[in-house]
């Protein structure tokens, strides 16, 4: 059967798309990263029913990975008491693959990077096969570009042959590893061509058509990305918006206290009293007006320079990230305005 | 879709070491004598498919793990390792749930729906545990298992997922008060959905309160600083003020008998919405029921649809009314009790019409003589004693009398369930067809027919005629009687026969085919 990953722009309706999907699929599986994400979803589809329908299954990741995948089939077995999220000791890599403490702790709890790894070495992947076409007719996975490690292996082998499978993703926000174990899939997101390549490789028809133009960002904000991140985006509307450098105290603290703006921040945006969030974690939302960047110095020195696209690649992909939450204007402000205000 | 158990595997639960019964889609019968686990079974269901951790804290794991278990191993290494666990698994039939479906159950290859409950000891009081264990005098550490309800998935659940509604009626239960309160909630319960019962929640209290604000409000406006209002807590709402009625009576007023029909009848009722319950299980149904009441419960029970019925019984009728194939009996030993679903359909049939009888007796005794009629029935104990010098009672062997000669119904259970099995019967002048080709079939080391060889010798009375004739004589020729003292006997046998164990008893010998046939079954 169908089985098709779409890559995706910013706000070009992802979420719609799905919700689309499951309108007229009977049995549904939705699997998504982030919590965010999950919670976007969640509430989409409870707009559209009223509930979450019996027929329609939604899970993050990890809960799918664990509570759908390893417990049905290895709790007893092992005796899994649950998961554990730290990395697990370098030492341990030197154990066999086929070793169970290679995958648990001494408290019995599983290394949260290595729980795909374990349902490919103990052979229960075509056991979940089975479970997923036994229990549903299509499969959708949001946030696909996330997956790497032994996740994306394990998500690769699973896609039971009567389910309709659809990957959603944009390779560009790509900004998160599910997980990450040695070597494994470590140059998996390093360009576009050979990860569409390799998706190719693993059977999956690649469509970067259906979702190239975004709904939320304006000409503006897309064509700004597009030329000074180096990103391709267009944009399904015509209506202008604005774009701001700030370059005064005076403007900078005026935004600042702006309270339907959101100031993104790099990081430790917690530190900064105001409506506010990180680059990498507003991923996901959708509910924001205009935005406010904060520029860190090494950001700001780039778009001074104009090479933007040039940052490192996690760092470029974060700022995408954070411009493309706009709906109307784009503000970028260098963070040294906003130090004073630092807890 | 019917939702029902289709199998439960109960490990050092109460009497149970190992121990794995199957059941079918609608009608199931427990049957076995006192202590033989009828209930415990009924309690391993209820509480597994309830799961509520308070149900078990309740009766305490004191008394729901195996003793046996507990004494061999304070016996023995007392080892934490070795701890003894308790557990009880629920099979379901295809659920369309993954929350339920998976291999996390003692059966391991295959995936299945399924619940399961399991009491283990918690490792992180490893140290506490074993400051117990050493103790002088043995002391088991109860406290330090945790009880632990999981779905064949790894799941945890509780109470408030529903995967299966259920109901135990338990008859000797009828006048307690805690009993009837779980009573009306659980059948609340099945009657609504859960948006509903908020929606009547939300209600009551929002009533309360207007009683409040409406009604007490002209006594408060009397009071200063302390005032008058309507409890709403866990003791007082509306699941606890709720009560049954029948013509505007709470049916706790009704005597025990009606109370035990209406409740039954009520939970095997369908509403509009569909079946209430998926399960039904009954616990004894024929307390406190009269004779008419519990046929008419009988014939209720035995059309209900769509339900999985899983009944425990002493009682012969309505262990045969229900069908007897479906009977599953607790005296056996083993790991699996025997069933009766290989018994013929015609056999299972003529059970449901035959007059009243002593069927569990039979398909509860290890040992049973057969005969035709009441009057080798009132001699056989005394002819019993005098052969193997033994009382009936104390070698446990059972006379049934299977009024006419429909002996071959009864062969079919004994053929099924290894009961040795000696029948009597009369030749009726020809032994040769009626006692030796007509049982062929079903002669084996179990089954053996005892008659007379002497086709003269027609019936029982002849027989007995012949190897007592003094004692008959002198009996049968007194008073008022004109036959001859043989033809007397075959006209009244019942009131011969009782005439001579009351007067003769110590004189009788038993002809020499009885004699056979109880020196057989008493070895």
């Amino acid at each position: 059967m169908d089985k098709r990953v779409i890559l995706a722009v910013a706000g070009s309706g992802k979420t719609s798309y799905i919700i689309d999907s499951l309108r007229s699929s009977n049995r549904s599986l939705v699997v998504t990263y982030t919590e965010n994400n999950y919670k976007n979803l969640h509430n989409r589809i409870v707009v559209e029913y009223g509930c979450i329908p019996k027929r329609i299954r939604l899970y993050t990741y990890f809960s799918f990975l664990f509570s759908f995948c390893v417990r049905p089939f290895l709790a007893d077995e092992l005796g899994i008491r649950g998961i554990n999220w730290d990395e697990p000791s370098i030492y341990t890599r030197r154990i066999k693959r086929t070793e169970n403490r290679y995958y648990l702790n001494k408290r019995q709890r599983l290394y949260y990077n290595r729980m795909a790894g374990l349902l490919q070495i103990k052979g229960v992947v075509p056991d979940i096969k089975r479970r997923l076409s036994k229990y549903f007719d299509s499969f959708f996975v949001d946030e696909a570009q996330d997956f790497a490690g032994h996740d994306y292996n394990f998500l690769c082998a699973l896609t039971p042959a009567d389910v309709y499978t659809v990957l959603l993703g944009d390779f560009w926000q790509h900004t998160y590893d599910t997980s990450r174990d040695g070597n494994v899939n470590k140059n998996l997101h390093k360009d576009l061509d050979s990860y569409k390549c390799k998706l190719k490789n693993q059977g999956y028809e690649v469509d970067v058509k259906s979702l190239c133009k975004s709904y939320r960002c304006s000409p503006t904000v897309c064509d700004f990305v597009s030329q000074k991140i180096g990103i391709d985006i267009e944009s399904h509307c015509d209506v202008e918006t604005r774009f701001e450098y700030v370059d005064s105290a005076e403007r900078a603290d005026q935004l600042f206290h702006q309270t339907d703006i959101i100031k993104l921040f790099y990081q430790s945006h917690h530190k900064f009293h105001c409506f506010s969030d990180n680059w990498g974690a507003s991923k996901g939302v959708d509910s924001y007006g205009s935005v406010c960047v904060v520029l860190n110095k090494k950001t700001d020195d780039h778009y001074k320079k104009d090479r933007l696209a040039s940052l490192a690649p996690k760092t470029r992909n974060k700022l995408y990230v954070a411009c493309t939450r706009s709906r109307g204007d784009l503000y970028f402000v260098p963070e040294k305005y906003y130090l004073k205000y630092k807890l | 879709m019917n939702k029902f158990v289709t199998k439960l595997k109960l490990h050092n639960f109460r009497r149970f070491c190992h121990f794995s019964v199957d059941f079918n889609n609608k009608m199931n019968l427990l049957i076995g004598d006192n202590e033989s686990g009828k209930s415990s079974i009924l309690q391993a269901l209820d509480l597994v498919v309830s799961g509520s951790r308070s149900k078990v804290e309740t009766l305490g794991l004191e008394s729901l793990m195996n003793t046996d278990i507990i004494s061999e191993y304070l016996a023995g290494s007392k080892a934490f390792k070795d701890l003894p666990v308790m557990w009880v698994e629920v099979y379901l039939n295809e659920q369309n749930n993954p929350d339920l479906n998976g291999k996390n159950h003692s059966d391991g290859i295959d995936c299945c729906d399924g619940l399961k409950l399991l009491c283990e000891p918690m490792d992180e009081y490893g140290i506490e545990i074993a400051d117990i264990l050493k103790e002088a005098e043995p002391n088991f550490p109860f406290e330090y298992y945790a009880i632990k309800f999981r779905t064949f998935c790894g799941e945890s659940y509780t109470g408030y997922r529903r995967f299966m509604k259920h109901l135990l009626l338990d008859g000797s239960q009828i006048n307690n008060e805690y009993a009837m309160r779980g009573y009306v909630k659980k059948m609340y319960r099945a009657n609504v959905d859960d948006r509903e019962t908020n929606k009547h929640q939300n209600e009551y209290r929002k009533h309360k309160s207007q009683f409040r604000d409406n009604v007490l409000s002209h006594l408060n406006d009397r009071l200063d600083s302390y005032k008058f209002s309507v409890a709403t807590n866990k003791k007082s709402n509306l699941e606890a003020d709720l009560m049954i009625t029948e013509d505007d009576i709470s049916i706790e007023n009704k005597g025990k008998g009606r109370q035990c029909f209406i409740k039954t009848e009520f939970a095997l009722q369908k509403n509009s919405m569909g079946n209430p319950l998926d399960v039904l299980l009954l616990e004894e149904p024929e307390n406190h029921l009269s004779h008419t009441n519990m046929k008419k419960l009988v014939s209720m029970i035995a059309g209900a649809e769509d339900k999985q019925l899983i009944v425990a019984t002493h009682n012969s009728l309505i262990c045969t009314r229900l069908d007897l194939s479906k009977a599953i009996m607790l005296n056996s030993s083993g790991d699996k009790p025997a069933t009766l679903d290989g018994v013929p359909k015609d056999t299972a049939g003529f059970f449901v019409k035959a007059p009243d009888n002593n069927i569990l007796e039979f398909i509860l005794s290890e040992k049973v003589i057969l005969v035709e009629g009441d009057a080798e029935y009132i001699l056989m104990e005394v002819l019993y004693e005098k052969v193997a010098r033994n009382q009936l009672d104390g070698a446990d062997v059972h006379v049934i009398s299977v009024g006419g000669t429909s002996f071959k119904r009864y062969l079919d259970l004994s053929k099924l369930l290894n009961i040795k099995t000696a029948v009597i019967r009369d030749n009726d002048g020809d032994f040769q067809k009626n006692c030796v080709d007509n049982y062929k079939d079903y002669i084996s080391e179990y089954v053996k027919i005892f008659f007379e060889n002497d086709n003269n010798l027609k019936t029982f009375e002849v027989c007995m005629y012949e190897k007592n004739k003094a004692v008959c004589d002198d009996q049968f020729t007194t008073g008022h009687i004109k036959l001859q003292p043989q033809d007397y006997m075959l006209k009244n046998k019942a009131e011969a026969a009782l005439r001579l164990l009351e007067n003769k008893s110590d004189e009788l010998t038993a002809p020499e085919y009885i004699r056979n046939a109880i020196k057989w079954i008493s070895v």
